[in-house]
Order: C-alpha cells, then structure tokens, then sequence
C-alpha cells in the first residue's frame, strides 16, 4: 500500500470517527435538554389539572349552594329565584350638594345646559 | 557460550508471551461464549432504566360534560432507610411528622426497617410536597404519582364510588367500569448515563392506552336539586336513611340518584360502611302503599274493575282469615278511582281478591319486582316476592297493598316510569357513552325495553287515577302550581325483629312522575324512620314537589328555543 493512499485512508476513518462522537455527544446534550424541557412540561401540565380541578371545585353547584345559603343575605323570594339584597352602607353622611351658581350670561348662552341629563332610575 | 544463552532466554521469554497469549484468547473465548448472556445483562441494566408507563384514568362527566372524577398529580414520600444514619432518623422522623400528620410509631417502624425503599405517605397534599422539599432530608424523597379527585364532593357519591390509591375502582361506576377507565401500562427502556441519571432517550417504548372517558346520565344540575331537598327531609325528620331516585321515564335514564346518610369522596377512607352504603339499589324494604300502582295497573288491564265500580271499605275493620285487616281512616263505599286516591287497604285487598294470586303475581314480575333491573352500578339485589305457592292465607291481603313484598327504591321509580311511559318499562342505566380522550365513541348506551307491562290505555287510566291520588287523595303535598302531577303515597310499617310490625318505626314513600300529561321525570322519594312526621304524604310528598317544580324549570331552560312562524 502506498503511503499516499494509507495517510489518506487513516485521515478519512479519523474523520468519521470524530463525526460519530461529535455525534453522539450531540444526543446526549439534546437529550439532557429534552430531560430538563420534559420535567417543566410535566410539571406545568400537573399545575393545569390542578388548577382545572381546583376551578371545577369553586365552580361546583355544592359550594356555591352552601355560599349562597349560609349567606344571610340573600332570600328566596320563589323556588326558582334568587336575589341579593342590597344592604346600605353604614356610616354614611347625607353630602351636602352645592350646586353651582350660574349667571345669567351663561343661562343664556352656554350650551352645557342642554346637554345636561337628569337621570329618574339610577 | 552468550549466544545460546541468549537464544535459551529469547524462547523462555516467547513461550511466557506465547501462553499468556493463548491465556487471553481462552478468556475472551470463555467470556464471549459463556459468559457473554450474564454480563449483558449486567451491562443493561446499569445502561437502561425500566420505567412503567403509568395510563391516565379516565375521566367521568355528568350529562353537561362537567368532570365529576379526574386525575391530578400529587406526590408520594418515600424512604430510602439504608442511606439514613441511625443519629439521624430520630430528627427526622421529628420534622416529618407535624408535615405529614402520622404518629411517631409509625414513621420509626418504617424508617428502622432494613429495606432501600419505603413508602412513607402516598398523594399527599402540595402543601405538605412543598414543605418537605422545603425540609430537604437526605434519604427522604418524592415521586409523583397520580391521584383521583372529585371536585363536587359528596354530590352523587354513592352512583360515582371511588378508585384505591394505585388507581383501581374500588366502589361505584369507578369500580364497575374499572376495565374501560383503568387503560393499559405501558412500558420503556430508557438510557442512563454514567450517574444512573434519567436520559430522555429510550432505547424500546410501549404507549401507555389511556383509559377511556365515562359519560353519565346524570345531570350534575338535577342531582345537585335532588340531593338538596333530600338532604333537607332527611335532617328535619330526623330520620334513619333515605334515598331518592329522578329518572327520564322514556328512556330509563337516571337523572339523579342519592342517598342519605352519605360521604364525601375524597374522604372515603373516613366514611362509615353505613354511608357508603347506596341504599336505592341495595336496601330492601316493604313498600306499602306506593304498591298499590300495582294491583291498580294489574285490575284494570284484566278488566276486572272499572274506575267507577264501588267497593265497600267495611268502615275501616274487615276481618279476613282469622286477621283483621284496617285503614288509616274508615270508609264506606268507595269507587275503585278513590280507593287509590284514598289509599284504602281494604278496597285494595278486595280488588286484589277479584285479580287472584297468580294474576298479581305475574304484574308484579311484569312491573319488574323481585329481579334485578340491571343498572349498571354494583351492589344491586333483586328484591323479594314469593311465588303464589308459597303465599298464606292472608297473602292475597297484605301483597297488594305491599307488604310481604320487598323492594329498593330504584325497583319504584322504575315501576312509576311505566306507568308515565305508556305501559313500558324501560331498563334504567347510569352510563350514556364510553368514549376516548379524543371524544370518539367507543360504546354508546341505548335505552333498553324491558317489558310492556300493561296497555298504553290502561297506563292512561291508571294515569288519571294517579292525578286524583295527588288533586284530592292523601298526595295533595305533591301538588305543583300550574303543572299536573301523577303520584302515589307509600307509608309502611318495618318489621321488628320478632317479626311482628312495628308501631313507631316506618318508612315514608311517594312515587309519581310530572307533567301528568307529558311526563319529563319520574321520581321516587324513600325515608327511613322519619320522626315525629312518619306519612308519606306528609315527609316524602313535599320533596318530590320541590324537586319536580325546580327540575322542570331546569329542564325548561335546556329546551331549544322555538320560535314562531311569524317570527
């Protein structure tokens, strides 16, 4: 064998070896990634059922039977309908509104009076 | 003199290299092959890591697709005892067990155990996962497992039942569809590098089939309503037991299904075997009056009565075969119509005499009495009735009016939901469909005729008596505003344990179905023991009101909206 072609076949094997452990080593580094992305998957997908379940728990006509019930509250006025009474605040002051003054240049020719509404059923 | 020296050393020295050669060659040859089986496996074992593929259980939904049982993750606690010093395990078992809520014996009995691996608690909350991550105690580790859970509680427990800590069904459809909820295990082989550390490569891998999803017929709504008022009967009559059963009197559908006393499901492990207990379908008892559909049914469908024909109701005493057979108030001459409506013993025992023992024998089978109906949920007896050549001389007195007769409340609403189903009745089921996690059907449940136990004109007719019993008969608590109702009262005296019928121990019922003239739902209320109040139309007339007046406005709001024509 000539030297030429010995030197040539030896570069050739040496290459394709190195290729093959780059190679392998590429795997492995992917697969520890994978391992790391696999975990926080796993552990986001148990956080989801969790809180799937935990909203399936508030969400459940038990709970929000026992809330509204042990609410005072709130009456039955029929079978079928259910309504909260308001209660008032306490401690409340009556404010003492003042109205402004208006002169009678702005009486006449301000436009804000027309645009003013009184509301009858806040 | 050198030179043979030499030549001498030369070839003692080849003949070391030269065995030692052959030694070698003898080696690999024995390893490769002998030995080459044992050490693979060696090899794989430190290169491969079985793992089994646990399945996701599937899932069970109420007729609304609400989850009614899923899986979530949680953590189990383990022990690794070999790598704990001794010094050590006393703090541990210190920190442990505030966090994991188990007594000092217990943990030391597991710790001091000469074993690598112990569980400690299994599922535990994430609370109590956080604060043992947070305690970091070596030889003390976590692994997640999956747990079942059930958002809604308690609701509809007895139907649900529960799966074991290694996910198997244990109670209930859980147990009773176990085979399509549990999947199949699968399996892998995955690689690990030279810290025995997980990669996420495997060299062979089996999928895991998850199990399949339940869908129920039970309406998450209706049994919520139905478990409310029932709830309420049971407390405010103090009473010993009840159960309730709503159904769809077309198709056999149960709608809802409860129990009282009963338990929340993921406490199971503290609940009584008296409140596990599903006492619709496993509970037998005498019926009463409720009963008397039968004869009713049965009477007119031979044509051996009609609604107006008169009987007499012996003022409330009739003495028959040396007993003397009474009615909660006397009456004289009652039409047939208001023998039901009035629920007279008497004017039903005579009626039975014209029917005989062997005709009502036969309805009652036909109504389904005696046999299991075949619900798809464990634990259901069949009930008891004798054969007519086993009756007593008094048998023909006590068998129409429901005594002598054993039945569940299920075995009831069936019975009612012939009648409100023309004459058919239909074999209740709780599962609608089985399907995969990509909602492709797997199994789909139809409605099964059973038997067609009487005309759909005699259903008519007994129908119209029915709504008498309610209008103007001992049911008028049942009485709905605006809606027609069907039903009948049921009080009966239980048995004491000599035998003899006991004065102060009862079971109050009412069967009925509603809207009368278009039934939607068919329900029947038992309450055992109610006190001081013992009458069914008293204790059990005013739940079904409730429950059929909130369940058909519930129903109401599922319909379709139909607009006019001119609309």
């Amino acid at each position: 064998m000539r030297l030429s072609k010995f030197l040539s076949l030896t570069t050739f094997i040496t290459l394709f070896c190195l290729l093959y452990v780059y190679q392998q080593t590429e795997i492995f580094r992917l697969a520890y990634i994978g391992e790391k992305k696999a975990v926080y998957f796993a552990d986001s997908l148990d956080k989801n059922t969790f809180l799937r379940y935990n909203i399936e728990k508030s969400a459940s006509l038990v709970r929000i039977g026992n809330k509204v019930f042990q609410a005072r509250d709130y009456q039955m006025p029929d079978t079928y309908r259910l309504v909260r009474l308001a209660r008032p605040l306490e401690n409340l002051k009556l404010a003492q509104v003042k109205y402004k003054q208006e002169n009678l240049f702005s009486r006449l020719f301000g436009i804000k009076r027309q645009a003013e509404a009184k509301t009858i059923n806040p | 003199m050198y030179i043979r020296n030499y030549y001498r050393r030369f070839a003692a020295v080849s003949l070391v290299f030269i065995l030692f050669f052959l030694l070698c060659v003898a080696r690999l040859i024995f390893i490769q092959f002998f030995r080459s089986n044992y050490l693979t496996g060696i090899a794989n074992k430190q290169h491969n890591l079985y793992v089994e593929l646990e399945p996701r259980r599937g899932t069970i939904y109420d007729a609304n697709f609400h989850p009614q049982a899923f899986n979530i993750a949680a953590d189990s606690v383990y022990a690794s005892p070999g790598e704990i010093a001794d010094k050590d395990k006393e703090l541990i078992i210190r920190k442990l067990a505030p966090v994991l809520q188990l007594n000092y014996a217990y943990l030391k009995d597991r710790l001091y155990r000469k074993k690598s691996f112990i569980w400690l608690a299994r599922k535990i909350t994430p609370q109590q996962a956080g604060a043992i991550k947070a305690i970091d105690l070596r030889g003390i580790g976590l692994i997640k497992e999956s747990k079942r859970s059930y958002p809604n509680g308690y609701l509809a427990s007895h139907v649900i039942g529960f799966a074991g800590l290694d996910n198997t069904g244990l109670e209930g459809l859980e147990l009773h569809y176990d085979k399509f909820l549990k999947g199949e295990p699968g399996w892998a082989l995955f690689l690990r590098d030279a810290r025995q550390k997980k990669l996420g490569l495997w060299d062979k891998m089996a999928l895991p089939r998850d199990g399949y999803d339940l869908v129920l017929t039970i309406d998450g709504v209706i049994q919520y309503i139905a478990e409310r008022e029932l709830d309420r009967a049971f407390k405010t009559n103090h009473a010993k037991g009840a159960s309730i059963v709503v159904i769809d009197p077309h198709t056999g559908a149960i709608l809802a299904l409860a129990n009282r006393p009963t338990f929340d499901l993921n406490e199971y492990k503290s609940a009584s075997k008296d409140d596990m207990r599903g006492r619709a379908i496993t509970d037998l008892f005498e019926p009463g009056s409720v009963f008397k559909i039968v004869t009713a049914s049965a009477a007119l469908e031979e044509k051996k009565v009609s609604e107006e024909q008169k009987f007499f109701c012996e003022n409330g005493s009739y003495a028959f075969a040396g007993h003397v057979l009474h009615d909660h108030r006397p009456h004289g001459w009652l039409t047939f119509t208001e023998v039901i409506e009035q629920s007279s013993n008497i004017g039903t025992c005579k009626v039975a005499q014209l029917l005989g023992a062997d005709q009502l024998y036969r309805y009652i089978k036909l109504f389904g009495f005696g046999t299991k109906s075949g619900i798809d949920l464990p634990g259901e007896i069949s009930g008891s009735i004798k054969e007519p050549r086993f009756w007593s001389k008094t048998s023909i007195t006590a068998v129409p009016m429901g005594q002598e007769v054993g039945a569940t409340a299920l075995q009831l609403a069936s019975a009612i939901s012939a009648i409100a189903n023309g004459g058919q009745l239909m074999k209740p089921y709780v599962v609608r469909e089985v399907r995969d996690r990509y909602t492709e059907s797997i199994k789909i449940f139809s409605p099964i005729l059973v038997s067609k136990v009487m005309s759909l004109d005699t259903a008519a007719r007994v129908r119209k008596i029915l709504i008498g019993a309610v209008e103007e008969g001992t049911g008028k608590l049942a009485r709905i505003e605006g809606i027609s109702v069907a039903g009948k009262t049921g009080t009966a005296q239980k048995l004491e344990p000599n035998g003899a019928y006991s004065h102060n121990k009862f079971v109050a019922s009412f069967i009925g179905f509603a809207p009368a003239e278009d039934p939607k739902i068919a329900i029947a209320i038992v309450i055992d023991e109610p006190h001081p109040y013992y009458f069914g139309g008293v204790v059990s007339a005013p739940v079904f009101k409730n429950v059929a007046s909130d369940v058909l406005k519930y129903l109401k709001t599922k319909e379709p909206l139909m607009l006019s024509e001119k609309d």
